[in-house]
Parts: C-alpha cells; sequence; structure tokens
C-alpha cells in the first residue's frame, strides 16, 4: 500500500445543504432544511417496527433529540456508514456531509425552529409487509430460533429447504428477518449438497452456530449475487439479465447475526422468493480475497497484517464489495492496481466495527481492465486497548468462524465484460489460491470443477486426485470423480469411487444415485436397488430415483414391487417415458395386458418414434389377441 | 467520546436537596420512594421502554435485585418521558421480566435531583426521608465505552460493587461515573 496516493483521491463531499451563503444567513428551519436530511438518512430505520428505538418522522420528534442527533452525527456515530468518504462512490450512501451537520447545528442552536408548512417535503411512506408485493414463493424456518436474553452476540445460520420442482430464475430475494431489533444483519448462502442441513443435524435447536458458513459444491456453481440484509435496506432487485439459477434441491441458508435484548426473543426470518422466466445473460461472480491461513495474532499485537491480491485475467466491471472480519478488525482497505500502474480505491474502513459490516454496491461499477490486481490490507489489533476484543487478557487468534477466531475478507463481485467469464475467473483464481494454500483441498477441488466444466476431463481427474490427497474421504469429490471416469468410458474406476462415496458418507444420496445406475449399466441390478431405494426413502419426490428404482426391480424379477413404484413415479409426473415404458412392461409380466398397453400408448404420446414402446406395444397387442382368441 | 464525557455534568451528590422526592407511580399517585420502610439502600435506574442499551441491562438488574433485596437495598425503575404512558410501561416490565417496581418522573424531579443524563443509568441513596443521600450517579459496569462501543464482557461492575461495600458496612464516597445509553430527552 503506497500511502502517498491517498491525498490525491481524496474528493470533496457532494453537497445538497441550500442554506445560503456568508452573511445574512436565511433562519435553518425543520420543514426547509433539515427534514430533507432526516427522511433520507434516518428514517429508513427510525420509524415504527424498524431497527432504530425511536422514530424520526415529524418535528416534534427531531427536535425533541435535536441534541442528541446533532452528538451523534458530528461523531459520525449515526448514521452508520463505515466507509471513509472519497475512496470510492457507493449507492445508498447514508453518510452526511459536513455542511449537512454544520446546518444541523445551526438549526439546534437556532431553537429547532420548524418553518414554514409549505416547505415540508412529502413524509416518506414505506410499504407494509414485503416491499417488493406478494412473492412467488416464500420460505419459512421450519422451528423459530430463541435468542437469549442476554451474553454475547449470536451467530446462528438457520437451513431452509426449497420446495421447488425444476430449476427457476431468481431476480429478487426479500428477507424479512422477524425482530429488526434482534437481527442485526443477514447473509443467504446457497447450498447445493446438503451440507448445512447435515450439519444443523448435528447440533440440538434450530440451525447451528457459526460467524461465517464454509459451503463445499459438488458442481461448478460459483456463488455470484450478493444476497445480503442489514436493518433500513431496500431490498435488491438484479438487472433483467443478470438473475440467478436457483436449483430443485437447494438449500437456502441463514447466516444470521443477532443481538440478545434483554429478554428471550423468538426470531423466525421469512424469505420471498421473486422468479423470472428470463435466463440470465450476464453472469457476475463473487471473488473472495483472503489469507486466513495467515492468521495468527499474537496477544497484545496491535497491527497485524493480512493481504492478499489477485490478477484480473479478464475486463470486469466491479459491481459490490463486502468487506469482513471480526471484532479484531481495525483497519479494512481494498483497492485495484492497473496495467498502468494507476490506482483505484474499492474501500476503504478506517476503523472496522463487525456490527456495521455491509454490502457496498458502487454508484456506478468500476471498470478494471485484464491485467489490473485487486488488492486487500486487513489490519488487526489483539491488543487490550481493543475494547471490542473478545478476550481480555488478549489470547492468541488463528482463523476460525466462531467470533472469537478471526476472518479477514472482501468479497468482490465482478461482471466480466465479455460473456460468461466465471470458467476463467475462477480457474485463475483457484491456482491462485494454490499459490496461498498449497495442497488445499477447497482449490483443487474447484479447480477441478471448472476444469470439468470447461470439458478439461483428464486434467480435472488429476485435480480432483489432489483433492482428495487433503480429504481422502470426501464424498463429494469421489462421487465426482466416479462421475468422471463413467463419463470416460471407464465403469469400472467409476464403480470404485462411487463405493468409496458412499462408504465416506452413506447420507450422500448422489453417489448412492451414481453408483445405482452404474451397477445398473454393468447388469447388476440387484445390487443396484437397496442404492436407490435408499435415496427414495429419503427423497421420496425423486422421481428419477423412483423411476431407476422400478426399472430395477423389473430387471431382477420383483414385478409387483416394480410396478408399486413405477405407479407412484407416472401419477407424479404423467410425462415420464421411462416410467410409462418401464410400467408397462412390469404389467405385462404379470399378465396385466391391458392396463399394460394403456401406459405404451401414453409412453408413445410423449415420443411417438420410440422403437422399444413400439415393438412392446406391437407384441403386446398380438398376445392380447391371442389370449381373447384362446378365451372365447 | 470526549464530547460524551464532557456533556455528563459531574454532580455534587451530598448537596442534593432532597428531603421531600415524590414521584409517580403506574397509577398515577404520588409516592415517596425515599420513605419505603425497611430499606436502607435506594437503587433508581432510569429507564425507557424502546432503548435497546437500558433493555439489555434487563437481566443484570433482576440478578442485582434478587442478591440485593433481601438485605435491604430497594429497587426501582423510573421512566422519565412524559410520552410513555403506564400502560406501555406495564407491558414493558411484563415482557423484560422485571421483579421490582417502576415509577414514573414526568416532571424530571429526580433526573435534576441526580443530574442523569442517559437510560441505562443508576442512582443510589442511602438513608431514608430527609436523611437519604446520594452516593452514586452512572453507570452500571463498563460494558459500553460509547455509543457503538462495547465490550463483549464488563470489567468493571460498578453498582454491584458499590452495594456489596454498602452491605458489607464500609464506608463509601460519593461518586459518580459516566453512563452510556439513549439520552434523556429535556422536557419541552
Amino acid at each position: 500500500m503506497t500511502r502517498g496516493t491517498l491525498a490525491l483521491l481524496i474528493v470533496l463531499a457532494a453537497h445538497v445543504g441550500r442554506a445560503g451563503g456568508s452573511g445574512g444567513d436565511p433562519p435553518v428551519t425543520f420543514n426547509r432544511d433539515i427534514a430533507p436530511i432526516v427522511f433520507r438518512s434516518c428514517t429508513p430505520c427510525h420509524r415504527p417496527g424498524e431497527a432504530a428505538p425511536f422514530s424520526l418522522l415529524s418535528h416534534a420528534d427531531v427536535k425533541r433529540r435535536a441534541k442528541q442527533i446533532l452528538d451523534v452525527t458530528s461523531r459520525r456515530f449515526m448514521p452508520p456508514w463505515p466507509p471513509e468518504p472519497g475512496y470510492a462512490d457507493f449507492a445508498g450512501a447514508r453518510r452526511l456531509s459536513d455542511e449537512e451537520i454544520a446546518l444541523l447545528r445551526r438549526w439546534v442552536e437556532a431553537g429547532a425552529p420548524e418553518g414554514a408548512p409549505g416547505d415540508l417535503p412529502q413524509v416518506p411512506r414505506f410499504p407494509e409487509g414485503w416491499q417488493l408485493g406478494e412473492p412467488d414463493l416464500v420460505l419459512e424456518t421450519a422451528q423459530p430460533y430463541t435468542v437469549p436474553a442476554e451474553g454475547t452476540d449470536v451467530f446462528r445460520n438457520l437451513v431452509l429447504p426449497v420446495p421447488l420442482r425444476g430449476a427457476r430464475y431468481v431476480r429478487a430475494l426479500e428477507l424479512r428477518p422477524g425482530d429488526k431489533k434482534v437481527v442485526h444483519h443477514a447473509n443467504v448462502l446457497l447450498d447445493h449438497t446438503g451440507y448445512a442441513r447435515r450439519l444443523d443435524a448435528r447440533e440440538p435447536g434450530p440451525g447451528f452456530a457459526g460467524m461465517d458458513v464454509e459451503l463445499e459444491s459438488s458442481r461448478f456453481e460459483p456463488d455470484s449475487h450478493f444476497l445480503f440484509w442489514k436493518p433500513g435496506t431496500a431490498a435488491v432487485t438484479e438487472p433483467a439479465d443478470m438473475a440467478w439459477r436457483l436449483d430443485e434441491g437447494t438449500d437456502l441458508v441463514l447466516n444470521l447475526h443477532l443481538q440478545p435484548s434483554g429478554r428471550p426473543e423468538v426470531v423466525r426470518p421469512v424469505v420471498g422468493l421473486y422468479f423470472t422466466e428470463r435466463a440470465p445473460t450476464r453472469f457476475p461472480m463473487l471473488l473472495q480475497l483472503e489469507h486466513d491461513g495467515a492468521l495468527d495474532i499474537p496477544p497484545g499485537e496491535k497491527e497485524f497484517v493480512v493481504t492478499d491480491h489477485y490478477e484480473l485475467p479478464l475486463d470486469v466491471e466491479v459491481l459490490a464489495v463486502y468487506p469482513h472480519a471480526h471484532y479484531l478488525g481495525k483497519d479494512v482497505r481494498g483497492w485495484a492496481t492497473l496495467p498502468d500502474g494507476t490506482q483505484r480505491w474499492l474501500v476503504w474502513i478506517r476503523d472496522w466495527d463487525l456490527n456495521w459490516q455491509a454490502v457496498y454496491r458502487y454508484a456506478r461499477p468500476v471498470f478494471l481492465p485484464r491485467g489490473s490486481t485487486v488488492h486487500m490490507r486487513i489490519a488487526y489489533d489483539n491488543s487490550a486497548d481493543n475494547l471490542r476484543n473478545p478476550s481480555q487478557p488478549p489470547r492468541r487468534v488463528i482463523g476460525g468462524n466462531r467470533s472469537s477466531d478471526e476472518m479477514g475478507h472482501l468479497w468482490i463481485q465482478v461482471l466480466p465484460r465479455q460473456g460468461d467469464g466465471r470458467l476463467v475467473l475462477q480457474e485463475t483464481f483457484m491456482r491462485r489460491r494454490l499459490e496461498k494454500y498449497p495442497g488445499d483441498f477447497l482449490a483443487h477441488a474447484n479447480l477441478a470443477a471448472a476444469l470439468e466444466a470447461r470439458g478439461a476431463r483428464e486434467e480435472a481427474l488429476e485435480q480432483y486426485q489432489r483433492a482428495l490427497r487433503a480429504r481422502p474421504a470426501s464424498a463429494t469429490v469421489l462421487n465426482n470423480v466416479g462421475a468422471l471416469h463413467q463419463s470416460l468410458g471407464r465403469l469400472e474406476e467409476a464403480l470404485k469411487a462411487y463405493r468409496e462415496a458412499v462408504r465416506a458418507d452413506p447420507d450422500y444420496l448422489n453417489s448412492h444415485y451414481n453408483l445405482g445406475n452404474a451397477l445398473a449399466a454393468t447388469g447388476a441390478f440387484a445390487e443396484a436397488v437397496p442404492h436407490f431405494r435408499e435415496v427414495v426413502r429419503k427423497r421420496p419426490d425423486d422421481g428419477i430415483a423412483r423411476s431407476n428404482l422400478g426399472a430395477a426391480l423389473l430387471a431382477t424379477g420383483q414385478t409387483a414391487e416394480a410396478v408399486v413404484e413405477l405407479r407412484r413415479v407416472v401419477a407424479a409426473d404423467p410425462g415420464s417415458l421411462n416410467a410409462h415404458y418401464n410400467l408397462a412392461r412390469a404389467l405385462a409380466a404379470r399378465g396385466e395386458l391391458r392396463e399394460a398397453v394403456e401406459h405404451l400408448e401414453q409412453a408413445l404420446r410423449i415420443a411417438p418414434d420410440d422403437p422399444d414402446a413400439r415393438h412392446d406395444l406391437a407384441a403386446l397387442k398380438a398376445r392380447l389377441a391371442n389370449r381373447n382368441r384362446s378365451r372365447p | 467520546m470526549a464530547l460524551f464525557v464532557a456533556l455528563t455534568a459531574v454532580a455534587t451528590p451530598d448537596e442534593a436537596p432532597h428531603t421531600s422526592l415524590y414521584l409517580l407511580d403506574l397509577a398515577g399517585r404520588r409516592v415517596e420512594p425515599l420513605q419505603a420502610v425497611g430499606a436502607k439502600v435506594t437503587v433508581f435506574v432510569f429507564a425507557r421502554t424502546d432503548c435497546p442499551i437500558s433493555n439489555r441491562y434487563a437481566p443484570e438488574l433482576q440478578r442485582l435485585h434478587r442478591r440485593f433485596e433481601p438485605v435491604g437495598v430497594r429497587f426501582w425503575l423510573v421512566y422519565p418521558d412524559p410520552g410513555e404512558p403506564s400502560e406501555a410501561i406495564r407491558r414493558h416490565l411484563r415482557e423484560f421480566g422485571y421483579g421490582f417496581h417502576a415509577l414514573r418522573d414526568p416532571e424530571h424531579t429526580l433526573v435534576r435531583l441526580t443530574r442523569a443524563t442517559v437510560t441505562p443509568e443508576a442512582a443510589v441513596f442511602v438513608g431514608t426521608g430527609g436523611e437519604a443521600s446520594l452516593v452514586y450517579r452512572g453507570r452500571i459496569d463498563d460494558r459500553y465505552v460509547d455509543l457503538g462501543r462495547s465490550r463483549a464482557a464488563p470489567t468493571t461492575r460498578d453498582l454491584e460493587e458499590l452495594l456489596r461495600a454498602l452491605g458489607e458496612g464500609r464506608a463509601v464516597a460519593p461518586r459518580t461515573t459516566a453512563a452510556v445509553g439513549c439520552w434523556i430527552a429535556p422536557l419541552e
């Protein structure tokens, strides 16, 4: 970090004051001068039902607290807006300008006059209930979580299963956290693997503890959007061409920061999802600068610095940043060095406060050409002078997700200028991660997924193998290795990998399903049956697994059971060609020829040219005709 | 930080005139809390129904109440905002499980007497009636250092230490500390 550039980049804060110039200043009034400031910067939280303790909606409200308002705004405690002014231009900045604070001071000193009624701007109106209107899908936690009356802040993760059939595109997510005086902020994460559910099951009560959640993904599916809530912020609707995909079987994980209020508080957040038919054509991606592995802060250390950097392989626009550290974080900086050597600030927070962490979206996207390097620098204070230090006396602190551990992240949302650049970003980003953490499981696994997604299957396999050296019992990676082998036609290796995956984590259903299919492909239907059974036992709505179960039962001659399973499939999904076809065969095997014919006819309505169905139908009709002749 | 401390005037506790301190109970009746029979020590804690900092102290105050009431310490919550009706205060007491009584100070008699500036802020009197003297005014503990700046746990429990000293019959010198919380808005 070169300090010389800082002074150059300071720009004067924009100011909207209308309070006249020097000499003969008109009196400052609430209606004309103060209300616009209060309505813009205070009222979003200081109103009934919101997070802040009292309302600031009228002259009387504001006048009663005028001195306090002047005090807390002068000291920059309110409105909370940690980014240093002049170091990046953020949308929705709540910070007051020096001129606005001077105006407040003159108003208070003049006795806080109300002014002419005609000067009062429209008192802001906030919609009741959902800000974005009725959602397409509302998700609620199965059980509420109770925050204890006292103690330190609580960091809890609640899992919300998404009851979706098929994938949808999401244009907006609105979180209604419940009691806003208790929920301090929230992040929403997507879990494709059921990992969070398993963490949930291991702990008593709803959800599981932890300030941060690291989720595994079984395929190339990088985080793309900030799904973040803090008090007083409007719900974000994504640009029309930038919706995000929500797949069937995904869980939302609410990562909540909760503050005890003095009485036990029941928290039951509700999430509203707003869908769109329009598939995205622009694909942002979240890059996480971090070096938590370098966090090892001796007690008493007042300036422990962690840095990270990453060189962009293509032109991007930076849309937003989300800095994150725990209680020892002190000074957080993000910036970019362009290929020509110039520097561009992304964010600077001089006095980091976990309680006011937030996603900051740029007023205008920040363009960074290919070859620019983004940087993060976070300084920590682990001395007793840092009164937020959770350990008094201070102790050695390393990286971790408990609030007494530390972290240091700068998440950057970038949008490649040309097409879908996520694979290139992910591949280079994971190679950079391997520089920091040689042999790292996540880096190898994510690199492999990126390579696999762009068709480099042998290279992907090599990276998966390296991931397994770090974590030999990773069911997701073993499963992916199996799938890769299978796609390369190596069925024996695939079976071996799937078997290891099932052994490593018997609850990981994707491996059961894949193992079942691979066994069926080798003709080992009897062995396949229990694996399909395990999938449908835990995912009763999984029609494909049930259809395959039916087919495997049929192949092993268990026709009665096959009929039961396949009937359920066609009842739930009348458009399933395979289920109709296999059901027909099972029925035929049991001599129920008429119903078998019906299902073959339905199969042919779905796929009129299906040769197997045509062949079987002809054969069945012949059998039926035969039977009718023999039984006059 | 510095500004905040400066705004909290240092009281001169032993000069405070308090021969007859009248406050209102939640039924609107005048009561003289310093005349309570059997109380050797009286603790007032200023509160608001909607102040997050004073609310966060509810469990701590209840603990102090349970511990010190049996040895002759009388606890009162005092709501200084004339705009907070008795009904809201009753609901507040119920919701936060306070096991002791509340008074209203709509004229700021006790606010002026003790020079309290925020909620929560404690004022401790020793003795009854005209003999009562203010021995402490200030924070409950040092958990909050400023608005938005708090420790994970307090390092000094001022109110508890004072009550323990009084309970053990030790002499205490009158003292004030700066409390952090929601401002008590001055009367119109």
